[in-house]
């Protein structure tokens, strides 16, 4: 994660609405740990609310959207994995163990930079995630 | 693009390498999942056992036990199961039934003793009940009927008689899904064939209990509980072929006729509460009598 100027200075009111695209997706974080699409969801709407919005704002809206949608895939695997365990089609092992405890590891690692960017963002510092950020930029223009 | 992808590449690799680092840890040690399954299965069996001494008492005639101890033990041993981790209670009831259940124990219905013409049918059920607890069908049932919130209430002692008794209701009362059921009949067959017993025997033994046409009481629980037993008989003979065997005797006459005489004689003196519970459930004979097919033939052929 690196944080820098962005093309322009952004004003209060799309550093709050930039800002605001990455406490969605904390907010929805408590209903998405058992289901992981609701974080997407939400993110997704809240990109699509703000699509026509200040290219500040739509940046970082698309940021956030990125990394809910790399981690829906893993969280989706783990729940199917714990739900296919309850349901006794597959049995606890040492496999599943290491995989929930590297899904908690990436998405706490998320959640952390999710309410950094948040922090950062509404002081109008523009933050750019790894790979995030180069995807973001490829994908949003000005 | 390229080091968009290489970051990608990059990110998923160091999330399936932590995986694979994670992996190398023995959690189902550190967690003791094994000792917690075993004693909850522990404790879940002592307490269906208990529900079912409540229907009839446990036999103590140790020749009976013996007798029938050395059959599953002839199964276990050339199959490559460790005799001594399956036990074997028989119950004075004159339900045709066996249930296998958790924790590898294994109850035997003296109704069933009575009803198989020979040591060999007898030992087929064993197989058939055997395999349902090689492949952990019993714990995986329960997980998925009664759920695992019930079943570790059950085995703490934190939930009521009546839950206990509709869990051992389950148990004995009605048969696992298909593919268990199928399982279980692949499973004796093979069992009985490499301790050099003749299959055909468990697929007799089926087939006359499907001739019980119009008499499915509860006395017929083992049966009437496993669906398509034409079918399954029919299963069993296609097996059967496949497999090759040296037949070698299970017990002689007179032991066989011991059992018998042993067990049928319990069921006269001792059986009496046995013996209400089958006539006031004949009583209430089950709806459906479409279980039995039309017979099938030694051959395999419907």
């Amino acid at each position: 994660m690196s944080s820098g100027s962005f093309s322009y200075s952004p004003p209060e009111h799309e550093a709050e609405r930039a800002s605001n695209s990455y406490l969605m997706s904390l907010v929805v974080v408590m209903v998405g740990v058992p289901l992981p699409i609701v974080n997407v969801i939400g993110s997704g709407i809240y990109f699509l609310a703000n699509r026509r919005s200040a290219y500040f704002v739509r940046w970082h809206c698309a940021q956030s959207l990125l990394a809910q949608l790399f981690t829906l895939p893993v969280n989706a695997a783990a729940v199917y994995w714990t739900l296919a365990i309850i349901f006794d089609r597959a049995s606890f092992s040492n496999s599943y163990a290491a995989y929930v405890i590297t899904a908690i590891l990436f998405n706490l690692i998320e959640f952390i930079a999710t309410m950094a960017a948040a922090i950062w963002t509404r002081r109008g510092r523009h933050v750019r995630w790894w790979f995030f950020g180069p995807l973001t930029d490829a994908l949003v223009r000005g | 693009m390229q080091k968009i992808l290489l970051q990608f590449l990059l990110l998923a690799g160091l999330f399936f390498g932590t995986w694979l680092l994670l992996r190398t840890v023995d959690y189902r040690s550190l967690l003791h999942v094994e000792e917690v399954t075993n004693e909850a299965e522990q404790k879940l069996s002592e307490l269906i056992l208990d529900q079912l001494k409540k229907e009839g008492s446990e036999c103590k005639s140790d020749s009976v036990i013996a007798l029938v101890d050395s059959m599953k033990q002839r199964l276990c041993i050339a199959n490559g199961i460790v005799d001594s981790s399956i036990t074997i209670h028989i119950l004075v009831h004159d339900e045709v039934n066996a249930v296998a259940l958790p924790d590898r124990q294994l109850v035997v219905y003296t109704g069933i003793i009575n009803y198989c013409s020979s040591p060999e049918e007898l030992a087929g059920v064993l197989a058939h009940e055997i395999t349902h607890i090689r492949h952990g069908h019993i714990m995986n049932r329960l997980r998925r009927e009664v759920g695992v919130s019930m079943l570790g209430a059950l085995a703490g002692g934190d939930a009521g008689g009546d839950i206990a008794r509709q869990t051992t209701r389950l148990l004995t009362s009605s048969a696992f899904d298909r593919q268990m059921e199928s399982a279980a009949d692949i499973g004796a067959v093979r069992m009985m064939a490499k301790a050099g017993m003749d299959p055909v025997h468990f697929a007799d033994l089926l087939f006359r209990l499907s001739q019980e046409k119009g008499n499915i009481s509860k006395r017929f629980e083992w049966i009437s509980s496993h669906p398509n037993t034409q079918e399954r008989c029919a299963e069993v003979l296609r097996l059967r072929k496949q497999e090759s065997y040296t037949v070698k005797p299970i017990l002689d006459k007179a032991q066989w006729e011991f059992l018998k005489k042993t067990v049928g004689g319990m069921r006269e003196a001792g059986g009496q509460g046995a013996a209400s519970n089958v006539r006031g459930s004949e009583s209430g004979v089950r709806g459906s009598t479409s279980f039995f097919l039309p017979p099938v033939s030694r051959d395999g052929t419907v």
